[in-house]
This record gives C-alpha cells, sequence and structure tokens, in this order.
C-alpha cells in the first residue's frame, strides 16, 4: 500500500473518529500513520484528538440523576397484580349500594332528595338576600347525625373506590413514552 | 405501469356522507321521540319539547316569544303507526338547538385543550378503560350527591355546592367532547375512512352521540350513561393531565 502525502487539517479532522476508535489502522494502515504524524506536527489538531479521546472518561465521570423518594413504593404498588385492583373495584360497589339505598330511605326517596334540592336553592337566595341587607339569615334544618355518618361514610368509600379505579386504569401512551 | 386499484371517487367524500347521515339520523330520531309519549325521567331534556321547559310545577308553560312565524303548528303531520303527531319541523329545530349546541360544546373544548384532550382519547381507547371510567363516574357522582347533601345542613359552606356542581358540569362536558373525538377516530378506523381533520372526526363522533340521545324511550338512559363515562374520564385522567393523580408533592 502505497505511503498516504500529507494531510490537511479538514482532511484529518473528519478522520479523527475512525482513528480514535481504532477502526482506521485496520482498513488503512498507511492513512492512520499520516494521521499519526499530523497530529504531532499540528496543536489544533491533537487539541481536536485529546477532546475526541476523552469522551468515554466524560461520559462515565456524569453523576446518575438523583433517585425519588417514592421510586421503591412505585415500583413494588406497579407490580401488584391488576387484578386484586379489578376485584377491589368491584367489590366496593356492595357497601355503595346499601348506603345509598339507606341514604334513600331515610329521605324517603326521591321526594327527599327533591326536597333537598329545592332547600338548597331556597337558602342560596337567602343567603343572597341576607348579603345584600335585603333578608334575614337562613336557618340550618336539624339533621340525625345517623344521617350524616351514613353520608361521610358514603363520601369516604365512593372517594377510595373512585382511588381504587385511578390506580388501575391504563396509562396513556404519550405519558409512558416521556 | 401501477397496478394499484385506483380508490372509488366517492371515497373523498366520505366523510361528508357519513355526517350527512348522521344528521339525518339524527332529525329522524328526533321526530320519533318527538311523537312518542314517553314521560321518563327529565321529559324533554334533549329536544324541549314544544313549549314546556323542565319545571317542578309541570303543569306551567312559557309563553313562545321567539317564533313569529308559527311553522311549528302549521307544519304536523297525522300519527303514523301509533306514533303521531309527527312534527319534522320540531324534530329540526331541536336537532338546531340540542345537537349544535352539543356539537359547539364539544369542539370547543377540544381546540381549547388540544393536548389535554388528546391525553384523555388515549386513555380511554386503551383496553377496559370505558368501564373503569363509567365506574368512575358512578363514584364521582355518588361523592357529589353525598358532599352536596353534607354540604345543605351547613351555612358557612352552602355556598360550594354551585361551584361542585359547575366543575362536575365541565368535567362532564370535557369528557363528553373527548368520547366525541374518540368515536370520530373508531369510525375512520373502522370503516376505513380517508384521513381527515380531527375537528371533523370529532364532528361525526358528536353526531352519534346526539343521535344515542334522542332514540326514544332509551335516549335519556344513553345520554347518561355518555354523560357518566365523561366524567370518569375527566376525573380519572385529571381533565387529561400528564402527570395525572399523584401525593407526591405532599411528601417532602
Amino acid at each position: 500500500m502505497t505511503p498516504a502525502p500529507g494531510l490537511a487539517c479538514a482532511r484529518v479532522r473528519v478522520l479523527l473518529e475512525p482513528y480514535v476508535d481504532g477502526d482506521l489502522a485496520v482498513t488503512d494502515p498507511a492513512l492512520a500513520v499520516a494521521v499519526r504524524d499530523h497530529l504531532a506536527g499540528c496543536a489544533d489538531c491533537r487539541r481536536q484528538h485529546d477532546q475526541a479521546v476523552s469522551v468515554p472518561f466524560r461520559l462515565k465521570a456524569l453523576a446518575a440523576p438523583a433517585a425519588p423518594a417514592s421510586l421503591v413504593g412505585d415500583v413494588m404498588s406497579a407490580i401488584v397484580p391488576q387484578r386484586q385492583g379489578y376485584r377491589r373495584a368491584w367489590t366496593l360497589l356492595a357497601p355503595e349500594a346499601v348506603l345509598a339505598a339507606f341514604i334513600l330511605w331515610y329521605l324517603s326517596g326521591l321526594d327527599g332528595l327533591s326536597a333537598i334540592a329545592s332547600g338548597i336553592v331556597g337558602d342560596l337566595q337567602g343567603l343572597a338576600g341576607w348579603s345584600s341587607g335585603t333578608g334575614r339569615l337562613p336557618s340550618v334544618p336539624q339533621v340525625d347525625v345517623l344521617l350524616v355518618i351514613a353520608l361521610i361514610a358514603l363520601a369516604a368509600i365512593a372517594a377510595y373506590h373512585l382511588w381504587v379505579l385511578i390506580q388501575i386504569a391504563p396509562a396513556s401512551r404519550r405519558a409512558a413514552s416521556e | 405501469m401501477s397496478d394499484a386499484p385506483r380508490p372509488h371517487p366517492l371515497r373523498r367524500w366520505s366523510w361528508v356522507i357519513l355526517i350527512g347521515a348522521l344528521t339525518l339520523a339524527g332529525i329522524l330520531l328526533s321526530i320519533a321521540d318527538t311523537s312518542t309519549k314517553f314521560t321518563g325521567p327529565l321529559p324533554g331534556v334533549m329536544l324541549g319539547g314544544k313549549t314546556v321547559v323542565i319545571s317542578p310545577k309541570p303543569g306551567r308553560t312559557q309563553t313562545m316569544q321567539f317564533d313569529r312565524s308559527r311553522l311549528g303548528e302549521k307544519m304536523v303531520l297525522q300519527p303514523i303507526l301509533g306514533l303521531g303527531p309527527l312534527s319534522p319541523y320540531e324534530a329540526l329545530r331541536a336537532f338546531l338547538t340540542n345537537g349544535a349546541g352539543l356539537v359547539l360544546l364539544a369542539l370547543a373544548a377540544l381546540v381549547l385543550f388540544p393536548s389535554r384532550a388528546r391525553t384523555a382519547v388515549e386513555r380511554l381507547e386503551s383496553r377496559y378503560s370505558a368501564g373503569i371510567a363509567l365506574g368512575a363516574g358512578l363514584a364521582v357522582v355518588l361523592l357529589a350527591a353525598a358532599a352536596i347533601t353534607l354540604l345543605r345542613f351547613t351555612l358557612l359552606f352552602l355556598a360550594v355546592v354551585p361551584l361542585v356542581l359547575l366543575v362536575a358540569l365541565v368535567a362532564a362536558l370535557f369528557g363528553i367532547a373527548c368520547i366525541s373525538l374518540a368515536i370520530g377516530r373508531l369510525l375512520h378506523r373502522r370503516l376505513h375512512l380517508p384521513s381527515a381533520h380531527p375537528l371533523v372526526a370529532a364532528l361525526a363522533g358528536a353526531l352519534v352521540v346526539f343521535d344515542l340521545a334522542v332514540i326514544p324511550y332509551a335516549g335519556v338512559f344513553a345520554l347518561a350513561a355518555v354523560a357518566l363515562v365523561g366524567l370518569g374520564l375527566a376525573v380519572v385522567t385529571r381533565f387529561g393531565g400528564s402527570g395525572g393523580w399523584s401525593f407526591g408533592d405532599l411528601n417532602w
């Protein structure tokens, strides 16, 4: 193989990557020798060579991002079998139905619900009138503690049911890829 | 020279034909719905009836202040097969008001929040997501009803009740907009329609929702199911937010 003539800096910089990787010495040893000789006499190209060689070392020196505190918990919750979530979501319907039926019975069915709705509208109008100085402050009706406990229990179970459904819902493909 | 078969000349008009067919179906279903004597829950909620508005006192009517031509009273057909009297004018008016309103709201939500709508629709198109959204909608309705009833017995937080109802309404409308887009995309895939603007697909989907809502006897239940799925979808996806629900910010 004939020896390559003196190389220009532009040519050497193009050949730097295969030279650093060792591929140039395998495919064209004469050209690799020419690149080596050019680097010995050119400070700019030598600086480029030093930077190219140092890239793997600089990559290793990069610090890995700190893991979030919830990483272990998130991974463990992600491997919980999906079937448990579905089963829990179905079984929560039972206490919800029982509480809703009890509350409906206590309020005398739909008539009671419509009475509550009309009461809310009336009290809101009374509040508006009181704030504008044209009416009296509406009075709050007395409520049985048993009903209040049932309503709080229904709200809590419904909120937990909603949370279970949010957990088992599939994630967005775009969020997973980001 | 290519041997690929040429596309059918009507294929470029596929979306127009589909939307036209859905519109015609909506008007025909509206005619049938207005001619039935079914007075189930919320009578007239979708079509408004003739001049009756929803009121706690069923006997009250509203005077017609915006109908000078009174064409609806003149264009009434005799009963057919026990259904009637038929009023195509009433059905067209119902379609142009309620149907156009539904389409307008759905498209507005998609235009205002395209990224959130895309995230929500992607999750809706996943397996079992429709059932999960329906369950979540039921849970939200129970939660909201219990919360509103509790707030009824307080004076300080009574003013929060309209806000709760407003948030639920906005969530349901956003969810229905996402369902419209999902239905449009489903029609695009299943019917092998040519590519079209996403809002065209959403328009077709919204017309499907309206057609479901005006099915005689079952329409109100279909609309309730769609609203529940929409409400559940909005809550599960946090209005299509990319982060979803997380309590990580509370743990520091």
